[in-house]
């Protein structure tokens, strides 16, 4: 089976708050099987009922692109993607249009980083024989990577946007625990106000965490092994809410990998940490996550096989084909909810 | 080729009573309502769901009725004005009655459905199309508490008519529904028996009718008609 084709429509270039709207104002489209409507963000409470779940992904967004100097003294972007258990960073070196990765790279290559800190490129990840779009690689001196990137780093950011960002830009409002490299975009239209609403309507609120690495949109590849906790309280009330009938809606694709990687064939979602290199398809459809609030997003193969796992393929193309043309795509665009 | 209609304020009442009504006879629907979560049930229970695009929304937001229009495309057979709003309840005396709640009343009860005839006008004119707007007995008889609702529903009668003789290749009507059981008919008058008034789907039906013969003239009572139970 391979993903459906889908149209590109208008792109989102820059924060709905800087096209006049609240965080929440952005559209939503509820795509059920006997029905789809159009809808704001702000209406999410009235389309899920009481006892449904939502869970969120509580990693926060670093400012994770550095501008390096090549030995041949181009300046070039580089994203860091993550920092491994003993150390290394994952980094992905853009090409100096800043118009994808760059990949003839070659071990060894030493990239000069702000602040006296040299980055020497090692092995390909996650597959150290075959080097492609990510490197991992040694930071010397070592530093510690949050602080280091607070105080040299601006947030990633890919072409289709205007202009710089700010951190709070890619910040979702319940964002705790600093890790990613990109913002788990599909949460960001959440406001304070619309999370209390949600409570008072009945539709608990829990959170796991899952550090999102880079994208590198022009590649359409799928995601490389990410870190991810699922607490205990979540998991808990993700198999109880499966049990009760109701739904659990995963805020995001990152909150799917992540709720996936720890339920298993017996249905039971538990508490669990670790690195995850699952990808959702036909062959995995998932097991826990029964709703999806999703942004616009390439139309790559491996976003929307996961979709598909979750809403199947007759939604997703409802889905797109209705929002051709008149949604904005990408991370400050508009919203999808899945209701299969 | 398929018939269009878009139909306002149609998660309940009159508005979801016609909806039925035409999604029965397979036309292709555009409804709105505020509320996403009950006009998103609503759809699910229509008989053809899969030809209704639903948008959430108020007809008094400018953007919003864009949407409308955008969702109902080239050609449109018939634009229901539906969606009204009763202003304050209990419904006050015209010494108590807000300055700014009658504004919102004409806001929504007499500027939205111009301005919706004037957003979908083009492919109105495109299907030789109808345009209903809901109006009430209160927009003629002074009733003690009705005054902000029935001024708002008079001024529509008298677009509606203006409407008929500027542009006389449209269908252009205002209904009358009488009192029906609703929930607007129930914040308006809590105390009615629901038993004692007509059926919203009865109603629709009487409309829909009246619709598919020549109009009488631009306003309609449905009290006049034949109301089958």
């Amino acid at each position: 089976m391979t993903a459906v084709a889908v149209p590109m429509g208008a792109e989102a270039t820059e924060p709905p708050e800087r096209r006049g709207l609240a965080r929440d104002g952005v559209r939503l489209m509820a795509v059920r099987p006997g029905s789809l409507t159009h809808a704001r963000f702000s209406d999410l409470p009235g389309l899920l009922e009481p006892g449904d779940l939502v869970v969120v992904n509580t990693s926060a967004t670093l400012p994770a692109r550095l501008t390096a100097r090549r030995a041949d003294g181009t300046d070039v972007p580089v994203h860091v993607s993550t920092t491994l258990d003993d150390g290394t960073w994952v980094v992905e070196v853009r090409r100096p249009g800043d118009d994808g990765p760059e990949t003839g790279l070659e071990p060894g290559a030493a990239l000069a980083l702000p602040g006296g800190v040299r980055l020497v490129l090692r092995t390909g990840f996650p597959d150290p024989t075959r080097p492609g779009r990510l490197w991992r690689a040694a930071a010397d001196p070592a530093v510690a990577v949050p602080a280091y990137l607070a105080r040299h780093g601006e947030p990633v950011r890919y072409r289709h946007l205007r202009g710089p960002l700010a951190l709070d830009d890619v910040q979702n409002v319940y964002a705790t625990e600093p890790g990613s490299a990109e913002n788990a975009s599909a949460g960001r239209p959440f406001t304070d106000r619309l999370l209390v609403r949600l409570l008072a309507r009945g539709v608990p609120v829990v959170p796991l965490v899952l550090h999102a690495g880079v994208s590198s949109p022009e590649l359409h590849e799928p995601p490389a092994p990410e870190r991810y906790r699922v607490p205990e309280v979540t998991a808990r009330l993700v198999t109880a809410t499966r049990a009760a009938g109701r739904r659990v809606v995963a805020v995001g694709t990152t909150v799917t990998r992540a709720l996936e990687t720890v339920t298993g064939e017996d249905g039971v979602t538990r508490p669990g940490a670790g690195w995850t290199d699952l990808v959702l398809g036909p062959d995995r459809p998932a097991r826990a996550v029964t709703g999806l609030v999703t942004g616009l997003h390439e139309p790559e193969a491996s976003h929307l096989l996961l979709l598909e796992a979750v809403a199947g393929r007759d939604l997703v193309e409802r889905a797109y084909a209705a929002a051709a043309g008149t949604y904005l795509w990408h991370e400050f665009g508009d919203s999808m909810l899945f209701l299969p | 080729m398929t018939s269009t209609a878009v139909i306002t304020g149609a998660s309940r009442g009159l508005g979801l009573a016609l909806a039925t009504e035409l999604s029965q006879r397979g036309w292709r629907l555009v409804v709105d309502a505020r509320d996403a979560g009950r006009l998103d049930s609503a759809v699910a229970g229509l008989p053809r769901p899969d030809l209704v695009t639903a948008v959430a929304g108020d007809v008094a937001d400018p953007a919003h009725r864009a949407a409308l229009a955008a969702a109902a495309g080239d050609s449109l057979d018939l634009l229901v004005n539906n969606a009204s709003a009763l202003g304050p309840t209990p419904l006050p005396p015209l010494a108590d009655l807000p300055p700014a709640a009658l504004e919102d009343l004409l806001r929504t009860n007499t500027v939205a459905p111009l301005a919706l005839v004037q957003a979908v006008l083009p492919a109105l004119r495109r299907a030789g199309g109808t345009v209903v707007s809901l109006s009430s007995d209160a927009a003629v008889e002074p009733y003690p508490g009705w005054g902000g609702y029935g001024a708002s529903k008079a001024a529509l009668d008298l677009l509606t008519a203006v409407l008929a003789v500027e542009d006389p290749a449209l269908r252009v009507v205002a209904v009358d529904p009488g009192d029906m059981a609703t929930d607007m008919h129930a914040a308006a008058d809590p105390g009615a028996d629901p038993a004692d008034l007509a059926a919203p789907g009865d109603v629709a039906r009487a409309l829909l009718r009246l619709l598919d013969g020549d109009l009488p003239g631009a306003r309609v009572r449905v009290g006049d008609l034949e109301v089958a139970r």
